[in-house]
């Protein structure tokens, strides 16, 4: 069994928005209509924003203001407040500590997107549509199994659907190990967004292994959680800019 | 052909250098889409045959290293190439988005003819054989006319091979008249450092070993020249080694850069050249300049004699005299103390560097903009940073195989004589290239015969670009290359599709790390919908032409032209299309003075100054083009100053478009790194979805305005305002921005477009209402000195 963590370094993030981007193409997140992504119903797992939401609050007065970015997946928290709230037990923690849904069994209540204090679960609120033959550029890698997760394949419209620290690569290379008889390698699962992060700002790892480079920076004088005051105990561990 | 390589193959070739990122990966014994019983709760059911195809993305000049993964024949995602230095792995978002690119709804199928009037959207699809047939035909006429320079080739971003495919084939046409785009970007820092250093190119930045970098509105971490470059050198050197640099930006508007920097100084748009020269001032005052160089290395530092025996003023004398703190204060709105301090820094922490913003910023006002390029060159002189370890690096590329000799030909060297369309050379005696200037050229009377457009779209991606659609109606063939229907190709009378940068072989030299390297195009899938790769397409044109231009262009395929020009640089083709990548790692330093220091770093490209190895910081090839002038002569090509001042770099106010009692506030046309410069990045919907997100908009455009500003107007965040310049007016939303210059408004690029099913009627370009004209010694375009008034709509 693992604890897999992901750790992002404010310090070299860029918010260039690759790790949205590349989640997007990873999982099939679909581009919603304009007027929808108006009204913030885009569907991208992993987001990039400014902080405060508002840029021109609290950013301090000009000159002497700083903006400042955000990226944010799901926390995959120890103790999630969403799995707490799901009135028919669509979203579960897995033997590894990822945060999973069952878009079979999720009835679009919606409870979880309301109970989650980051704002990380999405509401299907339309079937999801790409236009001509853009549909085949839709990644085929699919988990499926009665009554568990069904991902990265194209979800249906009123399910709720969330970052899986793209839970079927890590099904890909647990295969590809037993394939060739070895033993599974930590390092060989790198979610699509740390994959492709310009910055090289974010790490992924097992916190259960002590000598994991997450594991030796979740003890950085500079790491720190978001609303670590929720009590969730979240598995993505900050690091602060400076 | 693509090339059928799984992922165990590539990393066994790449090295354990390519790191342990997972690379997609094919999963082998898992055929037929068979599921498989796996680690965890569900089982795995995934593509049965999957390929991973290096290439090489276009849709910014960085031109980043891409892995394809092609699933059952189709490319479903695409990772950064892990041996491509310039991106190490990582793909921005554009790169991420790429395959909506290829499998777009709005993608041409085949040639495409004009039926009807131009503009009226209707086309005829033609055959291959036809298109080319009467390109060959109209070219062949131009050359029995004796007029082969009625041929213009306005191109974008054509890298490599193709690049010099297309000058060989102008050459063997007979027309100077290939114009790229650089006056709209590149060209002002290029001449900063062609007159300085004597190199036409852009510098390289050594990020990761500098200590002190300091950006002179170099947007750094969005778009500029190179943008994932010198992310991947800020990252690094901010938490990569065991130093953090400072990151420092001076820019009126704050943007992701300054925000991620250590400190952000806003400075009075288009005075760089000031606060770059009064920084000098201190450190030349304090004598921490690097005398070994300034004494042994460079020209023009102190006054001196020429050979008739008159004295010069040098550059030290000239800024001591002229850009003391206090003066550049009231010109920059940069506080005295703050320069001093600045000076100071970055004296003193070598290796360091003055970044010059490749594009974008404020160079492209007038021709103030060179000297502040030359002045920012000049802090790295200066303090010692040329050509050492941490500090500003010169660009080397790969020698190729010689292209065989042209025939003789009289009808060629008569066209290649005449003067070129856009007037580089002759009416903008500094210019290589004036992009935006065709068109004015063409409506004062300039014949031209056909235009071929190459990734370029000149009535969106130019200033004033409505002047082209005036300027096409005098021209009988226009032939664009374009994969979609876009503002320009909508104009033209034919359209030969290019396959995407997924579906063609190209190469591109790399920029950015110093030592030559060249990455390579190769298609993923086949060309879908019938679209043909350009390079092909100009040898198909050429074969058909017959005679001397057939036997020019022997090569079949473009493929073929690049295994002969690039049969020298040592790896053979199959391991060359397994990488997609080939480098020359290790960038190897000149010792002052030394035959590869004057032969590659100091005065390689000098065209009228002697090559001697010594830095201009007195540019002995402006006094050549110059020298002699008078003062009424010198204003016409908007230099105020006379004498010696000409030649030492020097802040210009420079004329502006707008009077500034009625038009109070200055237009930064910004480029964001979502939508990034490519116009078909703007007609992808995840690329439009994410476009806004520092202010929170979305499938639109915006004017960022600083608060203070906005309530002085009457204005609050979110009112539809009018933005009016002298040249036009548009009507946007306004998003009030903190960390931006009050006395500037910016509007992000690559919105506004007509056409395309996701791009069209988003936002509104701002380049509609830049100033369009050109600069007159450089041919620049002019755009960033244009002044506009907003109010409430």
């Amino acid at each position: 069994m693992a604890k897999w963590s992901m750790v992002i370094d404010l310090d070299k993030c860029v918010a260039c928005q690759g790790c949205s981007i590349a989640c997007r193409a990873e999982n099939n997140t679909p581009a919603v209509a304009p007027d929808q992504a108006e009204m913030g119903r885009a569907m991208r797992w992993n987001d990039v924003f400014p902080m405060p939401i508002n840029p021109t609050e609290d950013t301090g007065e000009y000159p002497n203001v700083r903006a400042e970015y955000l990226p944010r997946p799901c926390m995959h928290c120890e103790n999630p407040p969403c799995i707490k709230v799901c009135p028919v037990g669509a979203t579960f923690k897995d033997a590894d500590g990822i945060v999973e849904q069952n878009y079979a069994r999720c009835i679009g209540c919606r409870f979880c997107t309301v109970g989650c204090p980051y704002s990380v679960r999405y509401f299907n609120w339309y079937e999801p549509k790409w236009e001509g033959d853009m549909i085949l550029h839709l990644n085929p890698d699919q988990v499926v199994g009665p009554g568990v997760l069904e991902g990265p394949a194209v979800r249906p419209r009123s399910v709720v659907e969330k970052c899986t620290f793209c839970i079927h690569r890590l099904q890909k290379v647990h295969a590809q190990a037993d394939a060739e008889g070895r033993a599974f390698r930590a390092d060989e699962y790198v979610p699509a967004c740390v994959q492709t992060c310009t910055g090289k700002a974010r790490f992924f790892g097992d916190l259960d292994d002590p000598e994991s480079t997450v594991s030796h920076l979740a003890k950085n004088t500079r790491a720190f959680h978001l609303l670590e005051d929720e009590g969730t105990h979240p598995k993505v561990i900050y690091l602060r800019e400076g | 052909m693509p090339a059928n390589l799984s992922r165990r193959d590539f990393l066994k070739i790449s090295s354990a250098a390519a790191g342990a990122a997972a690379v997609l990966e094919g999963l082998p014994i898992l055929t037929g889409g068979e599921a498989v019983s796996a680690a965890g709760a569900g089982s795995l059911k995934t593509s049965s045959n999957d390929v991973i195809v290096p290439g090489a993305c276009a849709l910014c000049p960085s031109a980043c290293g891409t892995l394809a993964r092609v699933a059952d024949g189709n490319v479903v995602k695409l990772e950064g190439n892990p041996m491509h230095p310039v991106n190490s792995g990582s793909l921005c978002p554009k790169g991420q988005a790429a395959p909506e690119l290829l499998y777009h709804p709005d993608r041409l199928n085949g040639p495409q003819k004009r039926k009807g009037d131009r503009g009226s959207g209707q086309w005829e699809a033609i055959t291959w054989d036809e298109a080319i047939k009467t390109v060959s035909d109209k070219l062949n006429a131009l050359r029995s006319a004796g007029q082969p320079e009625k041929l213009v080739f306005m191109v974008g971003d054509a890298r490599g091979q193709l690049n010099s495919l297309f000058e060989r084939f102008m050459q063997a046409i007979g027309s100077p008249n290939l114009v790229r785009n650089e006056s709209l970007n590149v060209a002002a820092a290029k001449l900063g450092v062609y007159l300085t250093q004597g190199v036409y190119d852009l510098p390289v930045y050594d990020l990761e070993n500098s200590r002190y970098i300091l950006s002179f509105g170099a947007s750094l971490l969005e778009a500029g020249p190179n943008p994932h470059r010198t992310i991947s050198g800020i990252s690094y050197s901010r938490r990569g080694r065991a130093t953090r640099s400072k990151v420092i930006l001076i820019d009126p508007r704050q943007g992701i850069t300054g925000a991620k920097a250590d400190e952000w100084i806003p400075i009075n748009p288009g005075t760089d050249a000031a606060l770059a020269l009064g920084i000098c001032n201190v450190i030349i005052r304090s004598s921490l300049f690097d005398s070994d160089f300034i004494h042994n290395y460079s020209f023009g530092f102190e006054d001196f004699s020429d050979e008739k025996g008159k004295t010069h003023k040098g550059f030290m004398s000239f800024v001591l005299e002229n850009y003391d703190p206090a003066n550049v204060e009231k010109i920059t709105g940069v506080p005295a103390t703050t320069i001093a301090r600045l000076a100071g820094e970055f004296a003193s922490n070598t290796p360091a560097v003055a970044i010059m913003p490749g594009k974008g910023g404020f160079l492209n006002g007038s021709i103030s903009g060179v000297y502040a390029a030359m002045a920012i060159h000049m802090l790295n002189a200066l303090v010692g940073s040329l050509d050492v370890p941490g500090g500003v690096l010169t660009q080397r590329y790969f020698d190729c195989a010689v292209w065989p000799d042209l025939p003789s030909d009289d009808v060629a060297s008569k066209g290649l004589a005449t003067e070129r369309v856009d007037g580089a050379g002759t009416l903008f005696p500094l210019a290589r290239n004036a992009y935006q200037a065709v068109a004015d050229r063409i409506l004062e009377g300039k014949p031209v015969e056909a235009l071929f457009l190459y990734d370029a779209n000149p009535i969106f991606d130019a200033p004033g670009g409505k002047r082209f659609t005036e300027a096409f109606k005098k021209i009988p063939l226009i032939v664009s290359f374009s994969s979609f229907a876009d503002e320009s190709a909508n104009l033209a009378d034919l359209i030969l599709p290019e396959s995407t940068f997924l579906e063609r072989w190209q190469d591109g030299p790399i920029h950015g790390m110093g030592y030559p390297g060249v990455s390579l195009r190769q298609p993923a899938i086949e060309p879908r919908l019938q679209s043909r790769n350009c390079g092909d397409v100009i040898l198909q044109v050429a074969q058909a032409m017959g005679g001397e231009i057939s036997s020019a262009f022997p090569w079949k395929t473009f493929q073929e032209v690049l295994q002969f020009r690039l049969k020298d640089i040592g790896v053979d083709w199959k391991t060359f299309t397994d990488l997609g990548v080939w480098l020359i790692p290790g960038y190897r330093y000149a010792h002052r003075g030394s035959n590869h220091w004057i032969n590659e770093v100091v005065g390689r490209d000098r065209r009228n100054a002697p090559r001697d190895g010594r830095f201009d910081f007195y540019s002995r090839e402006l006094n050549c083009l110059f020298g002699g002038l008078k003062k009424d002569q010198l204003a016409k090509y908007g230099i105020s100053e006379s004498g010696d001042a000409v030649c030492l770099p020097h802040h210009e106010v420079g004329p502006q478009a707008g009077d500034a009692s009625q038009f109070a506030l200055r237009l930064n046309v910004i480029t964001l790194m979502s939508l990034g410069p490519v116009s078909a990045a703007a007609n992808l919907p995840t690329l439009q979805e994410i476009s806004g997100m520092t202010v929170g908009e979305t499938w639109n455009s915006w004017l960022e305005m600083n608060p203070k500003t906005a309530s002085d107007l009457g204005l609050t965040d979110k009112d539809i305002v009018w933005v009016e310049s002298p040249f036009g007016k548009l009507k946007t939303r306004m998003r009030l921005v903190k960390g931006l210059h009050p006395a500037v408004v910016n509007l992000p690029y690559n919105q506004g477009h007509t056409s395309g099913r996701f791009a069209g009627g988003r936002g509104v370009n701002g380049l509609e209402i830049l100033n369009p004209a050109s600069e007159p010694s450089c041919g620049l375009a002019e755009f960033t000195n244009t002044n506009v008034k907003v109010y409430r709509a």
